[in-house]
């Protein structure tokens, strides 16, 4: 049988959402309804000759090779965030959960500090590591070259995503580290004792029981780390590269802002992000669908 | 946020109707300028605006910093559509070819003047500058602001401890591989030789002083069907000698826009070819002995070398449908006092910009300024005074903020041993005209 409140008011419930949806409705559905409309428009930059082109613009999009090579760029890049934030981050969380075993007053130190670079902002990250490794004032790169390294992400493309990867990567561990830390909590500590009354290693407990233990949150972890990648990595990536050299760092998200603000082409930044618009829905969809379902203890 | 700034400014338009005529004669017209200067120029800038306002009561102007070129553009269009542009927009060089083509968002400056009642004759202009801001009729579409040239700035200190004579600059091409190679052999610094803002110096400054066009259509300048037809040897040979450079350790890539102008101020490369505007910068804070020459040319070119182009910005004055013609009186008086002797002459002295206008220049001429300043004339002797030629003139390109994008990538391709410089120029060249001919299609004309 389904519970339901009832409301005495029929008003009082859509007043109470209603600053809610009134903030959704402008800020997400009315600039989402645009960049449909737009991307079905061709136009100059000042909206003086605007005509109607139906898909025109997706399958410009589509058929260009340089955005399927974007396309896969990103998707090593998203990886290769996500891989390179997940597995220290683990790593932390099992090493402070082992601290605050033994010396709970530390703990917390440690925490604050593995915390800390969250709460800095995108673009002062990408300066921070731009800095460090920039080839001709970079206490990094002067290290580098020390070593014999010809250090250049200004050219070379590689050394670019490499920087970028760090960058991005370093600026999520924080957060994976939390949840990390928050799903070792809540391991059964019985059954790492019963492991260890069998006498099992700590390698061992990790791989067969600590980290199946902690696959839900790996896997909420993993896809919220491919839409940080995805979306939220253009700070950075304008801050260290500008997308360059030879596009080697430009990701969808950053072809999208180059595509609209410096050449203007309105028609086709419109139609990308229409495009990373079904993306992130899809990402969003399998999070809600499966994470909460397919993973189980 | 765009959103509580239109209602602000609808509640403020409410205001304004309610309180009537009586007050509205007594409301100074407010003047919006947006521009895209940091530091020192911004202030600048900033100044002159307060200046004009103290001056006179019925216009305030308005100066604000709208971030950079690309963006503050960005924020202008999106102003426009909506119906409310700023009154006046700084636009640099390679913006121009993009706002010449959307005549109905502009009002020529030439015709500001004339709506205003005023005097304006385009001739004030130095001519590099008249030329590439004007029409064939000899009119002004926008007015030059701050104007700069590209030449070479070179490190006196590691030319002497390399054995090179610090009073002869390398002039052409070969004499500036040899000095770098020497400066490499000799260890004098770890590198010899960097460049700014690739496209602007090494395609669009080397076609001036070669004469050499870039695009069909007497350089775009002639009209929108104009095609890019740089796919000549010199632009070639140009990029063959940054990568015959760069493999032997002389040239060092850093960046496309200004990145490499530390390595310069830091003493790390002891060459670069760079805006003739970095001059302020250097004097503050290059710990160096140093000085200027004119860009290198290629000695076997026929004719010698002919005169840098412009570079730097204009300003550009925006139409909307509800503009009133005080408005645009007060645009056309700001900018008249803009290009005021005093105003003209003090900003090139404080920014390192070169004069706009030939009075101001005359004027810094007469009071002896170039002649304890050596290191200033440089660039003005270049642009102002150099061979003047049919390419020397500037061009025109719809989207060339992006086609100089498109030659910065495909140049960085061939740097990294993917391409050939043949290549690097062709598919720059073909990239360029798919861009050009979608521009064509949308642009009002």
């Amino acid at each position: 049988m389904e519970r339901r409140v009832i409301f005495p008011n029929k008003l009082l419930p859509y007043l109470l959402v209603a600053p809610q949806l009134a903030v959704t409705l402008v800020f997400f559905f009315w600039p989402a309804g645009q960049a449909i409309h737009m991307s079905v428009l061709s136009q100059d930059a000042f909206g003086q000759s605007v005509t109607f082109v139906g898909l025109d613009n997706f399958k410009e999009v589509l058929s260009d090779p340089d955005y399927i090579k974007t396309l896969w760029r990103t998707l090593i890049f998203s990886g290769a965030v996500a891989v390179c934030a997940l597995a220290p981050a683990l790593l932390f969380a099992v090493m402070a959960e082992r601290v605050s075993d033994r010396t709970p007053k530390s703990a917390t130190f440690y925490r604050t500090m593995l915390v800390l670079p969250y709460a800095i902002a995108p673009a002062i990250a990408g300066v921070l590591w731009l800095f460090m490794f920039s080839p001709s004032i970079g206490i990094l790169a002067y290290g580098l070259k020390k070593l014999g390294v010809d250090w250049n992400p200004r050219l070379d493309g590689n050394d670019a995503m490499a920087l970028v990867i760090m960058a991005a990567a370093w600026k999520q561990i924080s957060y994976n580290f939390l949840f990390f830390f928050a799903g070792l909590h809540s391991i059964p500590k019985a059954l790492l004792e019963a492991a260890s009354i069998d006498g099992a290693g700590e390698w061992h407990k990790f791989r067969t029981i600590i980290f199946p233990l902690l696959s839900p949150t790996t896997f909420f972890l993993l896809v919220v780390n491919i839409v940080y990648a995805f979306f939220d990595t253009f700070g950075i990536i304008d801050a260290v590269t500008g997308g360059g050299p030879a596009k080697a760092t430009e990701v969808l998200v950053y072809k999208v802002y180059y595509d609209g603000v410096h050449a203007l082409n309105l028609g086709s930044s419109s139609a990308q992000s229409v495009i990373l618009m079904a993306i992130v829905i899809v990402l969003t969809a399998i999070q809600f669908r499966y994470v909460e379902r397919k993973v189980h203890y | 946020m765009k959103f509580i700034h239109k209602a602000i400014a609808a509640a403020v338009a409410g205001a304004a109707l309610l309180s009537g005529n009586a007050f509205a004669q007594n409301k100074p017209v407010e003047i919006q300028m947006w521009h895209a200067l940091t530091g020192l120029g911004g202030e600048t800038l900033a100044k002159y605006g307060d200046e004009f306002n103290k001056m006179q009561s019925d216009y305030k102007v308005v100066v604000s910093f709208k971030g950079q070129y690309p963006e503050q553009r960005a924020a202008a269009v999106a102003a426009f559509r909506a119906g409310n542009p700023p009154h006046i927009m700084q636009m640099f060089d390679a913006g121009s070819g993009d706002m010449m083509g959307a005549s109905k968002a502009i009002v020529p400056v030439s015709e500001v003047f004339k709506r205003a009642g005023m005097q304006f004759n385009p001739s004030d202009f130095i001519a590099p500058a008249r030329g590439y801001y004007g029409l064939k009729d000899g009119s002004l579409l926008s007015m030059p602001f701050n104007v700069s040239t590209a030449v070479l700035f070179y490190n006196k200190d590691a030319f002497k401890k390399a054995g090179l004579d610090a009073n002869k600059p390398p002039t052409t091409w070969p004499e500036l591989i040899a000095a770098a190679k020497k400066i490499r052999s000799s260890d004098a610094t770890q590198c010899s030789f960097t460049t700014t803002w690739l496209a602007w110096i090494q395609l669009e400054q080397l076609g001036s002083r070669h004469n050499v066009g870039l695009g069909t259509q007497s350089n775009g300048r002639g009209g929108l069907n104009a095609e890019l037809s740089f796919n000549n040897p010199l632009y070639v040979k140009q990029v063959q000698t940054l990568i015959d450079m760069q493999a032997d350790k002389t040239f060092s890539y850093r960046g496309r826009s200004n990145d490499a102008s530390a390595a310069f101020q830091s003493g790390e490369c002891a060459m670069i070819t760079q805006s003739s505007g970095a001059y302020g910068g250097y004097i503050r804070d290059a710990k160096f002995d140093w000085g200027v020459a004119p860009l290198p040319f290629w000695p076997e070119a026929k004719g010698g070398p002919y005169a840098t182009t412009v570079g730097g910005a204009s300003l550009w004055v925006f139409n909307a449908p509800n503009r009133s013609v005080a408005e645009f009186k007060g645009v056309a008086k700001f900018l008249d006092y803009l290009k005021s002797t005093p105003v003209m002459t003090d900003w090139a002295k404080t920014t390192g910009f070169l004069p706009a206008t030939n009075a101001a220049f005359k004027y810094l001429t007469d009071e002896g300024y170039y002649a304890q300043n050596p290191r200033t004339a440089v660039a003005i002797g270049t642009l102002a005074n150099g061979k003047q030629g049919e390419n020397t003139g500037g061009y025109r390109f719809g989207r060339w903020t992006e086609i100089r994008d498109f030659y910065h990538e495909e140049v960085e391709k061939a740097l990294q041993g993917k391409q050939s410089a043949k290549e690097a120029v062709d598919n720059s060249i073909k990239r360029g005209n798919v861009a050009i001919r979608a521009f064509e299609k949308t642009a009002t004309q």
